[in-house]
């Protein structure tokens, strides 16, 4: 294989504005493919908006990013072939709300991939059971408990097959007893070798999957380092009050 | 106006519960002048109540073939001019012969309308057939021509097989173009976005009369002859083009209405534009505004006699010709009442179709 092939995502001199507001600093990543990054850092840091320049749910304005050697930026044609690769999991789940869990399971395969009808149920079930819950395929959304739609989310974006997993803070929403059950799933994926992005607060669970833990301020990447090394021992100030802040109860 | 909620109001608070005659009694002593007011005024309602009742019941002619009888003295409401008449008011001025075709025309097109309520229909696939053999159908019988039918030229269509066609044609052309405009002025492309928002806000700023006055009578020095068409269809298109503007409008506050996360997530997936906008946006907005979009559908039925403004004899115009004979001169407010209790029948029929339909999609919000 191409050395290249071996690379999931390359971002290279990332920069990003909101008007004025200078968001993203240049940020330079190198994800190996089946590598975990857990991203964390204060509000406003810039950790979910570098996360959504990868699936470019926002446009840079400046620099570089490519997903498995394909430039991803607002030109690019095949924005929408690329991000069938990059399955995304929001704090807010944005299932949708006028289709069943099964329907939301089989849209994107079924109308993207032209995966047909019956086969993309079998593998809908396949991903459902994967997130233990089999059979609530026939509900909608709003008959769910947050942990169960944010469950439903990531086998929605499973069945499309991605290549990458985005996670941007998916248990934010959620009420403390239905964290686990999500944290649950992502510790199994990230178990069979899933290319993972997290944007998260829960450093338990970035300790235990993490391969490197990126801390980020005022939208540039302050610290990256192994999870050990990192929380035992952060290197800048603004990590160590931050570690203080999450770590104190 | 703060006290005046349910549970401290004095005319309807504690006492309220106090039912029967008991109840009344002690409310009647504890606010004398309220009760007083009440009986009169419930007296006042019962009188009048019985008043129309007598005229439009008991008194009433109900058949009087040449108006004689409801000449008499004493007599109520004369019914009789409904069964003497009742052909110019749903037919105009349609050939009294082929009449016929302008009843089975009514029907088709009563029943395309009522066949699109139908879920099962809602499928490109399955409406477009319905919609183009409706209408097409509808102008084959109404105009004829073809199929040994006599030609019946446009003008002396009318009554209410004129209404309906008008109403039933705006509402279905509305949706689509609506759509249209509003996915135009949502666009990313400021040119497109800009230009469609201009042509809304002017059209919005019209009133309704001079859009169909400018599509009947100005519209054709300015066109070449070939586009000229028949005025009807002009005017139809004038009237689709106002209440689409309308329509569009209340399908971008629907829109604007939705979480921005269901358009990423679904962008997160790979869905392009037009499945995005046909899978996710629309239906969530369709359901959203589907309020506001019967509303906007018992107006353009309630506006469609303002075509009688521009020479078309429409149900209303039509009416006034049933009454407006010597031997009919005195019953039009009968003529008046039966064409509105056909508009009421209609209105109040798609206000509970549309409650029908907000139960039925409001099934995914339930918890």
């Amino acid at each position: 294989m191409e050395p290249d092939t071996q690379l999931a995502v390359v971002i290279k001199g990332l920069n990003k504005y909101y008007g004025s507001f200078h968001a993203l600093r240049n940020i330079e990543l190198t994800v190996r493919e089946g590598e975990r990054i857990v991203i964390c850092g204060p509000s406003g840091s810039g950790k979910s908006t570098l996360i959504r320049c990868v699936n470019q749910l926002e446009e840079h304005e400046a620099g570089e990013i490519e997903i498995f050697g394909n430039v991803m930026d607002a030109a690019s044609p095949n924005i929408d072939v690329m991000r069938r690769e990059t399955g995304m999991v929001f704090q807010s789940f944005n299932l949708f709300p006028h289709m069943t869990v099964l329907e939301n399971c089989i849209l994107a395969p079924v109308l993207v991939r032209k995966v047909d009808q019956e086969e993309a149920e079998e593998t809908a079930r396949h991903f459902l059971a994967k997130v233990h819950i089999p059979d609530q395929a026939g509900k909608y959304p709003s008959q769910l408990s947050g942990g169960q739609q944010q469950r439903v989310a990531i086998a929605r974006a499973l069945c499309m097959r991605p290549k990458i997993m985005l996670f941007d803070e998916p248990t934010s929403a959620l009420d403390p007893e239905m964290i686990s059950e999500v944290l649950d799933v992502m510790v199994e994926l990230a178990s069979e070798g899933m290319t993972m992005l997290c944007v998260t607060h829960e450093m338990a669970f970035a300790r235990k999957i993490a391969d490197r833990v990126i801390f980020m301020d005022a939208g540039e990447i302050v610290e990256m380092n192994e999870p050990g090394a990192f929380f035992d021992n952060p290197q800048s100030r603004r990590a160590k009050t931050f570690l203080d802040q999450v770590l104190q109860h | 106006m703060a006290e005046a909620t349910p549970d401290t109001h004095p005319a309807i608070g504690r006492h309220g519960a106090n039912r029967g005659l008991a109840g009344i009694a002690a409310y009647a002593r504890k606010h004398p002048v309220l009760s007083l007011l009440s009986a009169v005024l419930i007296g006042l309602i019962l009188w009048a109540a019985y008043e129309v009742f007598d005229w439009a019941v008991l008194r009433a002619v109900w058949y009087s073939p040449d108006s004689q009888l409801c000449r008499v003295e004493g007599a109520g409401a004369c019914w009789g001019v409904i069964e003497a008449r009742w052909r110019i008011i749903v037919f105009g001025l349609y050939p009294f012969d082929e009449q016929w075709r302008s009843l089975l025309a009514c029907l088709l097109i009563v029943m395309t309308a009522v066949l699109s309520c139908i879920p099962w229909f809602w499928h490109f696939k399955k409406i477009a057939p319905l919609w183009i053999a409706g209408f097409g159908g509808f102008t084959v019988l109404m105009s004829g021509g073809v199929l040994g039918l006599e030609f019946i030229p446009v003008r002396q269509w009318g009554g209410l097989s004129l209404t309906l066609f008008v109403f039933a044609s705006v509402t279905i052309l509305t949706m689509p173009v609506s759509v249209a405009l509003v996915l135009m002025r949502e666009s990313k492309l400021v040119l497109v976005s800009k230009s469609v928002q201009a042509i809304i806000d002017f059209v919005r700023s019209l009133p309704l009369l001079v859009v169909m006055f400018v599509a009947a009578v100005v519209l054709p020095f300015g066109l070449p002859d070939a586009l000229i068409g028949e005025k009807l269809f002009r005017v139809i298109a004038g009237f689709t083009l106002y209440v689409s503007c309308y329509q569009a409008e209340i399908l971008r506050g629907g829109i604007q209405s939705l979480p921005k996360g269901q358009g990423e997530a679904a962008k997160a997936l790979g869905l392009g534009y037009w499945h995005r906008v046909s899978r996710i946006i629309l239906p969530q907005a369709f359901k959203v505004t589907l309020p506001s979009t019967i509303n906007q559908i018992v107006i353009v039925f309630l506006e469609t006699p303002l075509i009688v403004i521009i020479g078309f004899f429409e149900v209303l115009a039509s009416g006034s010709a049933a009454f407006g004979t010597a031997e009919w001169g005195i019953a039009a407010g009968e003529v008046y009442i039966f064409i509105g209790v056909i508009f009421f029948v209609f209105s109040f029929g798609l206000s509970r179709y549309g409650a029908h339909l907000e139960a039925r999609l409001g099934k995914s919000d339930r918890r």
